[in-house]
């Protein structure tokens, strides 16, 4: 690995960050960056950087970089751009192993030149920098934050294993806060902006490495070096989901082009073939991200036979017809989790698939069918339908649900459907790892993705 | 092999990498042209061959399903009533192409990506249908298989109603072998159009690219 990338462990774990540009306006990018370190409790040493100031935020302050006493992993630049260079070659001399530049007015203006500079500058010394023009680098487990979004405007996610990758800060914000906001759990968040010096193939690469992260996601409008990309995705998906979200998909193919393949081959049609020939899952729109990075949670199937397990008739009838159309397959139940389910039921009822435990179904009949279904071995995969709203039901079956899906033997999906009530059992679930969906056909297509993956990894496996 | 009056440079580059045509001859003349026909077997069609003519069939300078020389010679004259004033380099005979799917093999190459190689339902209704599949070169066997399967149209290739699947091996071999020339010519764009195939192989048709 170029020795660069592999100072990033000092960008997402550092000992000790400098923030250049440290201010004492709370409106300052770089008042509201030495807030996150100091109000997020951020365990190793902070230094502020800003010849104007003796202190800031009670913390002593520094003219500059180099009159910092100790040693420092991470600078956060929050300067102009045109000083951006010369203190990044300061940061270099003093020995920094990590820069996140948050600061503009770079490539994106036109401004290669100073981009070029910058880039040559922290190449020299090996520095790992991330940007510039960028919202940089977040994780919940070390405290590092360089998002200039107050905290009491984007409640920062907690600690998880899911890292992502986003060229737009504001997309990969919006993404954050929405994790935060289900309780999925985050590792790496990186924005990397212009990826001057290192792009999102190195940071696909890097996590590919990192036994933190165990899905990596990556939002991306364009790149520079598509078979670069695509031979990091390709490698970073044998070892874990790389899960991807391309803007700028309905570009037009040139019209100017000769040939028909010209008319009809326009740029998204490139990226659709890498990440078709990569194995990579691209995914629509937000709403599919979050569907299909729930089900990437769970273990993986070993085939494509489910089993619905349902307390309301036509629910389970509207997941069979969307597993059916998904490509999926109905599990046969094997005669002992017959007799199991039929045990729940009142005489003269019988097991089919999807297994119908009926509207006075408790949660000791949903606990007897998930233990016979983990058990069947006919059963890949079991989604488990929940009318929270029926009355014999209690808030026992989420116990249920956690204990059979702590087990990790086979992954288990929710479909539950209703309002405020239903909701809050939904988050419960979602926070704990066991993927819920507000429809059975999110649910289905979102199986499917992950069958096919799992399918498609064990078929790789075997062949390598 | 039948007479060539000239040479076709886009057939020949093909013809360099082992990718076949159907079977074709050029002529200057009439007999010519009623020579080649004979050589090749009736039915045939007859093309125009200018360099000032791209859309060929908007100029009625194309003749299919000609079944005799009778009427080869009577579709020689009115083509070339029809291009007068136009310079003109001579005529193709081609033999007629197999009933069979009509698909477009094409290439690009991406500015980010480098070339790829797409495949699509060719003919008339290449730009109606617009329903392409792209791999990026080199491709391999299983690449061909998702291509095919990524058509919207894919029964129509793979089988439907009593129409017989097509010879997916000989769509891997070609679309490698359109793979290998598309790097090592360093083609900007490509387009075999149409290409028949049915059950025992293909026919390429016709053939256009920019460097």
């Amino acid at each position: 690995m170029r020795r660069d990338l592999k100072n990033l462990k000092y960008v997402f774990g550092p000992r000790s960050v400098a923030v250049i540009g440290a201010s004492e306006k709370p409106t300052k990018l770089g008042n509201v960056i030495l807030k996150n370190f100091v109000d997020g409790k951020f365990a190793g040493k902070i230094y502020p950087v800003n010849p104007k100031h003796e202190s800031l935020l009670g913390l002593k302050c520094y003219p500059s970089i180099t009159k910092v006493p100790g040693k420092v992993d991470l600078a956060i630049f929050a300067v102009p751009a045109h000083a951006v260079p010369k203190i990044a070659a300061q940061c270099g001399r003093k020995g920094v192993r990590g820069a996140v530049v948050l600061s503009a007015g770079f490539g994106e203006v036109g401004n290669r030149k100073l981009e070029e500079e910058l880039k040559k500058a922290v190449q020299k010394y090996n520095i790992a920098m991330i940007g510039p023009n960028c919202l940089g680098v977040m994780n919940p487990l070390k405290k590092v934050d360089s998002i200039f979004f107050p905290f009491y405007k984007f409640e920062r996610p907690p600690p998880g294993d899911i890292s992502f990758v986003t060229q737009s800060g504001g997309v990969g914000t919006c993404v954050a806060d929405l994790a935060s906001h289900y309780g999925i759990g985050i590792s790496k968040f990186i924005s990397y902006g212009n990826g001057a010096s290192i792009d999102e193939a190195d940071l696909i690469e890097y996590l590919s490495e990192d036994k933190e992260t165990k899905q990596i996601l990556l939002y991306i409008e364009g790149t520079r070096d598509g078979r670069k990309l695509m031979e990091a995705m390709m490698r970073a998906n044998l070892k874990k989901p790389v899960i991807v979200l391309k803007a700028g998909r309905t570009e037009g193919a040139s019209e100017a082009a000769k040939s028909h393949t010209g008319k009809l081959a326009g740029s998204y049609l490139a990226y659709q073939a890498a990440f078709r020939q990569s194995k990579v899952i691209e995914v629509e729109g937000l709403s599919e991200l979050f569907h299909v990075v729930n089900a990437f949670s769970q273990p993986m199937p070993k085939g494509k036979r489910v089993a619905v397990l349902t307390n309301g008739g036509g629910l389970g009838v509207l997941t069979a017809d969307s597993l059916e159309a998904s490509g999926l397959e109905l599990a046969k139940l094997s005669a002992k989790t017959k007799r199991a389910v039929v045990s729940t039921l009142p005489k003269g009822w019988t097991a089919g698939n999807p297994i119908d435990l009926i509207a006075d179904a408790t949660s000791e009949d949903y606990y007897k069918a998930v233990r016979a279904l983990v058990d069947d071995e006919g059963v890949d995969s079991i989604i488990v339908i929940i009318l929270f709203q029926a009355p014999a039901l209690d808030s026992r079956v989420l116990n249920v649900l956690l204990g059979a899906s702590d087990e990790r033997r086979k992954p288990i999906f929710v479909v539950a459907v209703g309002g405020d009530y239903t909701e809050e059992n939904r988050k419960v679930l979602d926070s704990h790892g066991i993927p819920t969906y507000d429809s059975p056909a999110y649910a289905a297509s979102s199986l499917k993705r992950f069958t096919d993956y799992a399918l498609s990894m064990r078929k790789t496996k075997k062949k390598g | 092999m039948p007479p060539m009056a000239f040479k076709i440079p886009e057939f020949s580059l093909l013809e360099k990498y082992g990718i076949g045509l159907i079977p074709y001859a050029t002529a200057k003349t009439e007999d010519g042209a009623a020579k080649a026909a004979k050589r090749l077997g009736y039915p045939v069609a007859l093309k125009v061959v200018s360099p000032q003519i791209v859309h060929k069939t908007d100029f009625g300078a194309v003749k299919i399903d000609i079944k005799d020389e009778r009427r080869l010679r009577h579709a020689y004259e009115d083509i070339m009533e029809n291009v007068r004033r136009r310079k003109v380099k001579g005529v193709l005979v081609q033999k007629m192409a197999r009933k069979g799917v009509e698909l477009i093999i094409g290439g690009k190459l991406d500015p980010q990506f480098g070339h790829m190689i797409v495949l699509g339902m060719g003919g008339v209704y290449v730009e109606v249908f617009r329903d392409v599949s792209a791999r990026l070169c080199p491709i391999e066997k299983e690449d061909v298989h998702e291509m095919v399967m990524e058509l919207r149209s894919h029964p129509l290739l793979t089988g439907v109603r009593g129409m017989k699947p097509i010879s997916i091996a000989k769509l891997e071999t070609l679309t490698a072998k359109v793979c290998r020339m598309m790097v090592k010519e360093n083609l900007k764009e490509l387009d075999l159009n149409p290409v028949v195939f049915d059950a025992k192989g293909y026919d390429i048709v016709d053939v256009r690219f920019s460097k």
